[in-house]
């Protein structure tokens, strides 16, 4: 039976859209918690206590934005790699900048036995690529190719700034449900509110629940969305799917890897390797990410 | 009359950054194709840069290849001579193929396999060539969103407007991947 084909253009196009719709969701979601909340609560200050906390996240978050890089790489304690020393590593990235037309990143590398990698910087000119001495070990050049134009495709899609954006969106929601639901407390009874208020109430309670557990799902989701535009992506630099299908079914034999939880979305497979996708997982699961490669 | 006066400078405004934005369009696209075009240069002159160092090493060696060599020098002297890139291109790849045939020599001394300058060489040598592959094939990609960019509405419109014409893809045949003579 002829496997269907798919395009790699195609396949990057729809998960961005997809990507862009989810996003989309997750403002929706912030507009109607926003809408629900001031017919909710009659007290006028509330929206200078949303203004303000809006301000607080963003700016937490801008900071953490500009210093991910070195957060991420402090965090796996990776050391630069010195280009006499992993000659090859550089080779291939270079080659790699020169077909997909990215600057070049800097290349740092981690001592540990999983074969990983990710890539962070908040734009291509600050971007950085991060291997595991077992990545540089175990594979062959073919394969460590497919998995550093996997990292170069997340640096040339911004999906760390997009990631970012949605971190804030998420944060926004949650910090203003929090409030919310706080200044509940300090209300007394003694309110003159009619009964559309206490609709409102009802449900703005409920939201303010909901919201950031919905949210939150559907910022793991695009996450989810987001590696399987980077695998189309590597395909189209390097013109061939079978160094990332290589180098991912090799990952899939390999050993759990131990890092921090906040880390693992970065790298290009989930570190833990939980073989089940999940709502809560961070990346799909390796058979299906292979599944799709191999029809490209 | 005068929020119809706003309206009317909103709308000329909008087609001015319109006109604009295609010719910084046409232009951006423009040097992405020329400057991945001067990498595939950067990297010819690298390769030839290293070639002096190659045949150094083979010759303590290998003295007595004087064939292959000869070949290879005189494939680089030719691409150094060379008046354009599309002549550079084209002595490049006979450099490489001599490149290739020196390379296959080399599996018969064994000293000079271990030889870790050799190795070192080689590696750096098969990089240019894969680096060669990937600036060709980015060159190829710029002029094709170029070429897009020129046949389609309403970018046609503007590429008649700026005379922008489509661009070539480049021709020269790619360099044979090198394979050693087997000969009985």
């Amino acid at each position: 039976m002829e496997q269907q084909r798919i395009s790699f253009y195609d396949q990057i196009a729809n998960n961005k859209r997809k990507s862009w719709f989810l996003m989309f969701l997750i403002f929706l979601v912030f507009l109607l918690l926003g809408y629900v909340i001031s017919k909710a609560s009659s007290a006028g200050n509330f929206f200078g206590i949303m203004i303000l906390s809006i301000i607080v996240s963003l700016s937490y978050i801008l900071i953490s934005y500009y210093n991910s890089d070195k957060i991420a790489l402090a965090s796996v304690n990776a050391k630069p790699a010195n280009r006499t020393e992993y000659r090859r590593y550089y080779n291939l990235v270079e080659g790699l900048t020169l077909g997909s037309g990215l600057p070049m990143p800097k290349l740092y590398v981690m001592q540990n036995e999983q074969i990983n990698a990710f890539a962070t910087g908040r734009n291509p000119e600050h971007a950085v690529i991060c291997v595991t001495t077992g990545a540089l070990q175990k594979l062959d050049e073919h394969e460590l190719e497919g998995v550093l134009s996997h990292e170069m495709s997340h640096i040339g899609n911004y999906d760390i700034r997009f990631m970012t954006l949605v971190a804030v969106m998420v944060g926004m929601i949650a910090i203003i449900s929090e409030i919310f639901l706080r200044s509940l407390w300090y209300k007394s009874g003694d309110r003159d509110s009619g009964k559309g208020n206490a609709i409102f109430l009802l449900i703005g309670i409920v939201l303010a629940i909901l919201a950031p557990i919905v949210v939150q799902l559907v910022q793991l989701a695009i996450s989810r969305k987001r590696e399987f535009t980077a695998d189309a992506t590597a395909v189209k630099i390097t013109r061939t799917p079978t160094g990332l299908i290589d180098a991912l079914k090799k990952l899939k034999n390999d050993k759990p890897m131990k890092v921090n939880k906040a880390m693992s979305p970065l790298f290009m497979s989930d570190p833990a390797r939980r073989k089940l996708e999940s709502w809560l997982s961070t990346h799909p699961p390796l058979d299906e990410r292979i599944k799709i490669l191999e029809k490209m | 009359m005068i929020p119809l006066l706003w309206i009317l400078i909103g709308i000329l405004a909008i087609i001015i950054l319109v006109f604009i934005s295609y010719y910084n369009k046409f232009a951006i696209l423009s040097q992405r194709a020329d400057n991945s075009l001067s990498q595939i240069d950067v990297q010819l002159k690298k390769r030839a840069d290293l070639v002096p160092n190659l045949i150094e090493t083979v010759k303590g060696y290998a003295k007595h290849e004087k064939g292959i060599m000869e070949s290879v020098t005189k494939a680089r002297q030719a691409m150094m001579g060379a008046k354009d890139l599309v002549g550079r291109m084209k002595a490049g790849n006979v450099l490489s193929n001599a490149i290739g045939r020196l390379f296959a020599i080399a599996e018969n001394y064994p000293q000079l396999k271990a030889n870790e300058n050799f190795l070192q060489l080689q590696e750096e040598l098969s990089a240019i060539e894969d680096k060669i592959a990937y600036a060709r094939q980015y060159y190829n990609d710029s002029i094709m969103s170029y070429n897009t960019a020129c046949v389609t509405f309403p970018g046609s419109f503007f590429a008649n407007l700026y005379g922008k014409k489509e661009k070539e893809y480049l021709k020269i045949p790619e360099a044979q991947k090198a394979v050693p003579k087997v000969s009985f």
